[in-house]
């Protein structure tokens, strides 16, 4: 299938700068810095409907304009590689892969906003993605596409790569601009949004690694030519990551609206343990579990919420008859519990009490009564907190007691498994 | 009726000296010969910036902002005297949602 960001299917070799160069890259570059005005690169990417591919799915070009309508200067762009949502490795893979592809994307970004620097934030564990950035940045400054007098004309930009801590929280929005700030990694309260004052104060458009991998083609090949790609409300193609519970697990990029049911059986090759599907986790460990039945419900943000979930960053879990839910979701609890950065006191206690419930069930102590604290504790704490995280863990919680209640009465009953 | 003393040891309140507060507080029940009440560490009661909390339980009183100079109260509180009104700062709806969560054995 003829993806975007992969013309050829997923890359196993990193592609170079000749390489890019050879299939028409920075020709969206050289064609926008030679006479098109900022306003119509942000007015291209409105068009074409982008939205964000960190999680949120808010559209990027409305994103951009609240960023350029700002008087403030300077402004900023920073692209967020701070990836760490468990089994997520689609960010990584691009700057390993193709990091001219996404570094084009910056620029494109940085012209667009009228922002003289940019920062590129990768999570320092990953040292592959590190090196070919800086090979590519290197490359790239060569041959004029970014620095002083961007191709000869008035436009300048400088880089500057700074390195992420690889914990989960590190990877919002906000807290990326604490770290390049050089303070520790804690999201500040929204709002004010980072689109309006965001790095050191100032305008900043904050983007994912894999939203602006896609503004090279949408520039270079027009907003119609993309929206041939995927829905009305969700145009273009997202990448998602299967993780080794299916025969093929990896990374697969598919129009928006592709079902399901053809990334699970015909790019993963179904469940490796050849069982029959019992859940679905669509979007990572924040997104609420589906049902088996919802398998052929399309890969598109309004779709996937319809069904009742959300399609996150594109992280596919599936589990089959006889896995546990009440243990996957004491490993989500226990996950945001970890990774709750604490400076929130509602965060704090709403992880660390559904992580404490969740572990009573999964061993059996308390009765019946326990189960209804959580949706209190999910109910009085929401909102709470500066960052989204205490948000997260209620999706997927819930609908597992939704869907699965009699994993958790034999939990409760037991204090065991029912389906060993 | 036994009563537990149950003393907030999350990140905010050990800022706020919890953990020389329990200790102190497990020094003064020993003291006093108070065999009726047991100190415990708890995990968060979400009341962290009113630290370091302590919540009497089941009797549900909740102490909060408690620095070692309470404690002389506290324990006469626990021998069966008046409560400490001036401790008394934690709005009720987050009292209900912890003593809901203890009455269901969530320690």
């Amino acid at each position: 299938m003829q993806g975007i960001l992969f013309p050829n299917g997923v890359a196993e070799e990193r592609e170079g700068f000749n390489g890019y160069r050879a299939r028409g890259g920075y020709a969206a570059l050289s064609k926008v810095v030679k006479g098109i005005p900022p306003a119509d690169v942000i007015r291209e990417v409105t068009e074409a409907g982008l939205r964000g591919r960190g999680g949120a799915g808010f559209p990027t070009g409305k994103k951009w304009s609240f960023t350029r309508d700002c008087s403030e200067q300077p402004r900023y762009v920073v692209l967020n590689g701070g990836e760490d949502e468990p089994g997520s490795k689609k960010d990584r893979l691009l700057l390993e892969k193709l990091p001219h592809l996404v570094i084009e994307g910056l620029i494109l970004a940085a012209y667009g906003l009228g922002a003289g620097k940019a920062y590129i934030y990768i999570n320092r564990q990953y040292e592959a993605a590190l090196e070919s950035v800086r090979e590519a940045l290197d490359e790239a400054r060569a041959a004029a596409y970014w620095g002083e007098s961007v191709l000869g004309s008035d436009f300048n930009l400088e880089i500057v790569i700074t390195e992420a801590p690889p914990n989960y929280v590190a990877g919002e929005d906000t807290a990326a601009l604490e770290v390049i700030e050089g303070k520790p990694p804690l999201p500040r309260q929204k709002p004010p949004f980072p689109a309006t004052v965001g790095l050191f104060g100032k305008p900043t458009a904050v983007n994912n690694v894999e939203t602006l991998a896609n503004i090279p083609p949408i520039i270079d090949r027009g907003a119609a030519w993309y929206r041939s790609f995927g829905t009305t409300e969700s145009p273009g193609t997202m990448i998602f990551s299967l993780g080794d519970e299916v025969s093929r697990p990896g990374i697969y990029e598919l129009p928006f609206g592709t079902p399901l049911r053809f990334l699970i059986e015909e790019c993963g090759g179904r469940l490796k343990s050849g069982k029959k599907i019992k859940a679905i986790l669509p979007g990572g460990p924040s997104s609420a579990f589906l049902p088996a039945d919802k398998i052929d419900v399309a890969l598109d943000h309004n779709s996937v919420r319809e069904a009742g979930s959300s399609i996150g960053c594109g992280v596919v879990r599936i589990f089959g008859e006889g896995e546990c839910v009440v243990e996957e979701t004491l490993r989500i609890a226990e996950f945001f519990a970890r990774e709750s950065c604490g400076q929130c006191p509602a965060c704090r206690m709403e992880t660390n009490m559904l992580a404490t419930i969740l572990r009573k069930v999964q061993q059996g102590q308390g009765g019946a009564a326990i189960m209804d604290q959580i949706a209190k504790v999910i109910a009085f704490n929401k909102g709470k907190g500066f960052c989204n995280l205490i948000n997260m863990p209620g999706p997927p919680i819930e609908s597992a007691l939704r869907l699965f209640p009699g994993d958790f009465e034999a939990h409760l009953s037991r204090g065991r498994c029912g389906l060993t | 009726m036994k009563q537990i003393c149950l003393v907030c040891q999350n990140v905010d309140c050990k800022t706020r000296g919890a953990e020389v507060l329990m200790k102190e507080l497990e020094r003064k029940v020993t003291e006093k010969g108070l065999a009726d009440v047991e100190v415990r560490p708890y995990m968060c009661f979400g009341a962290c910036q009113e630290g370091p909390n302590v919540v009497v339980y089941p009797e549900k009183t909740w102490y909060a902002g408690v620095k070692t100079d309470d404690l002389e109260d506290i324990i006469n509180h626990l021998s069966g005297g008046p409560d400490v009104k001036r401790l008394d700062k934690i709005d009720p709806s987050l009292k209900d949602l912890i003593y809901q969560l203890l009455d269901t054995g969530v320690f």
